[in-house]
């Protein structure tokens, strides 16, 4: 991965223990610019331990990265670079004595605002109110507009549509489509499988510090199989089928249910043996593919 | 430049007047009770020599028969030195640790701003206590002073207050240093008020023992209100080494700050 001098940001090694805990192990990865990549992991994974390290908050034990080039162990570099860097916190915190407006421009005394009403025409939290009386999907927004405001060209957000109800999520996601063509890039965490699909070119996958792949959407969900139901005159047992490709098997009766992502020639020869009544194969809703990483060791 | 505590300033405004209000009113009620102490028959000065000598330095009683020994022990060695140095300890404590504690620090420090000139201006934003209440307090007290037609000297009234700058930015350093090592907000200003007493403590029960030495570390040593008032007589040194203590508290901050994890 490293060479690509081109790369937005540049993960090498990166390791971050606190004490005996090691949040972040050795990850290594890169974001192409232009590119809109998710980074997925449940909640505890490390994936906001990753992005402070890449703002500068906190400094890596092991390992390093480099954010539009600058080493984010060097602060004076990263500092450099931060007037072209967006970044909204996960459940970001303000000053709340301060209305949106007084906020807003404070932010933009420290890095500009060239953007900042053609956001608010978008998302709408009530600026002349203080941030104390604010909802938590208003915080969301206004962290939004603060994190755009200042046209920079690389994002880095923690779960940013968390809070958000449903139709601001969705013009989120259009919004960021629109960014990407025109060429920024994005990069940020979120537990939700749906949207990442949704919007993102690649997805890296945390689990417990580690990564556990970084690939494409499309490859993600090739990768996440199909649901299988099958309807036998017999009950099946797990034990009747391949071991490879069968995930998550689970029977009723005589109706078996499973998620494959094996050789489908190879299960039909084994079900031949069987008196079939009924099959259904269906895509496998988003998040078992997600579970297909984080569930038990045999989706591993 | 400056945005910061431009940012920050502006929100210790209202907070600041209130306080200058509340510290006026106070002292416009002790000056008002002045007149029967100084007309009692009552020898209050031989009750003062009685006190331990301790208690006599802590609050810098020794004389309570003139008006500038009574409101430089009543006000000014109690309210200025001790209370308004705990306050400056206790709200500097918070400058840091509370935006690490809640996470407002991401949103400041994901901009171009250098983590040196954050404390620095978030301690700069500390004078504005500093500046509104020495503004308009000593009003108060003058006020009052000379409507009990017992007026004090002016020009030592407002050396107290210069003078007790350079003490005041002490206590705002040490909270400071608090506030960068520790990461809770509410830690690092109890911890504040508690150096800040302790110190006082420390210079308090030392006075007059063979251990006087020890409460040189204290920076209440260092101000001495009932000097100024009372003998007029101005310590320009202890400013500066107050003055010279604070700049290295605030630089001890700023180091520890560049480095730490947020």
């Amino acid at each position: 991965m490293s060479g690509h001098t081109m790369a937005a940001i540049e993960v090498n090694g990166l390791t971050k223990s606190y004490g005996e805990t090691v949040a972040n192990d050795d990850l290594t990865f890169s974001i192409e610019r232009g590119e809109i990549f998710g980074y997925l992991g449940p909640n505890g994974a490390g994936k906001s331990t990753t992005i402070r390290q890449l703002l500068g908050f906190q400094s890596p034990t092991e390992g390093t990265a480099t954010v539009l080039g600058a080493d984010v162990r060097d602060q004076r570099a990263l500092r450099s670079v931060k007037s072209r860097i967006g970044y909204l916190p996960g459940e970001p915190a303000f000053t709340e004595s301060v209305t949106g407006q007084e906020f807003l421009d404070y932010q933009a005394a420290l890095k500009g605002d060239s953007r900042r009403e053609e956001l608010l025409e978008l998302f709408t939290p009530p600026l002349d109110r203080k941030i104390r009386e604010y909802s938590t999907g208003n915080k969301q927004m206004l962290g939004i507009v603060q994190a755009f405001m200042h046209d920079p060209d690389l994002l880095v957000m923690d779960e940013p549509t968390s809070g958000l109800d449903p139709l601001k999520q969705e013009a989120f996601n259009a919004f960021l489509r629109e960014e990407r063509e025109r060429g920024k890039t994005v990069f940020f965490s979120s537990h939700i499988l749906g949207e990442v699909r949704r919007v993102c070119d690649r997805v890296g996958i945390i689990r417990d510090g580690r990564l556990v792949t970084v690939e494409t959407v499309d490859d993600l969900l090739a990768r996440g199989g199909k649901r299988v139901r099958v309807h036998t005159a017999e009950p099946l047992s797990r034990a009747e089928l391949a071991r490879d490709g069968v995930v998550d098997f689970e029977s009723e009766g005589r109706v078996a249910q499973f998620t494959f992502t094996g050789d489908f020639n190879r299960l039909f020869e084994e079900l031949s043996g069987h008196r079939i009544v009924d099959v259904e194969i269906d895509e496998p809703p988003i998040e078992e593919v997600f579970m297909h990483f984080y569930g038990g060791e045999d989706g591993a | 430049m400056l945005e910061t505590t431009r940012f920050e300033g502006r929100q210790r405004v209202r907070g600041s007047l209130a306080l200058a209000l509340l510290l006026g009113v106070f002292s416009l009620l002790i000056i008002y009770i002045f007149p029967s102490i100084a007309e009692s028959a009552a020898d209050i000065d031989a009750m003062i020599d009685a006190l331990p000598e301790s208690f006599r330095e802590g609050f810098g009683a020794e004389t309570y028969t003139t008006i500038e020994g009574f409101v430089a022990a009543e006000l000014y060695q109690f309210i200025w030195v001790l209370l308004l140095g705990l306050y400056m300890a206790y709200t500097a404590g918070g400058t840091l640790a509370d935006d690490v504690d809640s996470g407002r620090v991401y949103l400041v420090l994901a901009t171009p701003i250098a983590r040196t000139q954050l404390v620095l201006e978030k301690f700069l934003a500390l004078f504005v206590p500093i500046v509104v209440l020495t503004l308009l307090v000593p009003l108060f007290v003058f006020g009052g002073t000379l409507a009990i037609d017992y007026p004090l000297d002016p020009v030592y009234l407002i050396a107290v207050h210069v003078l007790s700058i350079p003490y005041l930015l002490v206590c705002a350093g040490i909270g400071l240093v608090l506030s960068v090592v520790f990461d809770r907000g509410d830690v690092a200003q109890r911890g504040g008020i508690a150096v800040v007493f302790l110190l006082f403590l420390l210079d308090s029960v030392t006075a007059g023992t063979d251990v006087e030495w020890l409460g040189a570390v204290s920076p209440t040593r260092y101000i001495d209100p009932t000097e100024i008032l009372l003998h007029e007589s101005l310590e320009l040194g202890d400013a500066v080494l107050l003055l010279g203590v604070a700049l290295a508290l605030v630089l001890l901050s700023v180091v520890s700050f560049e480095d730490r994890d947020v």
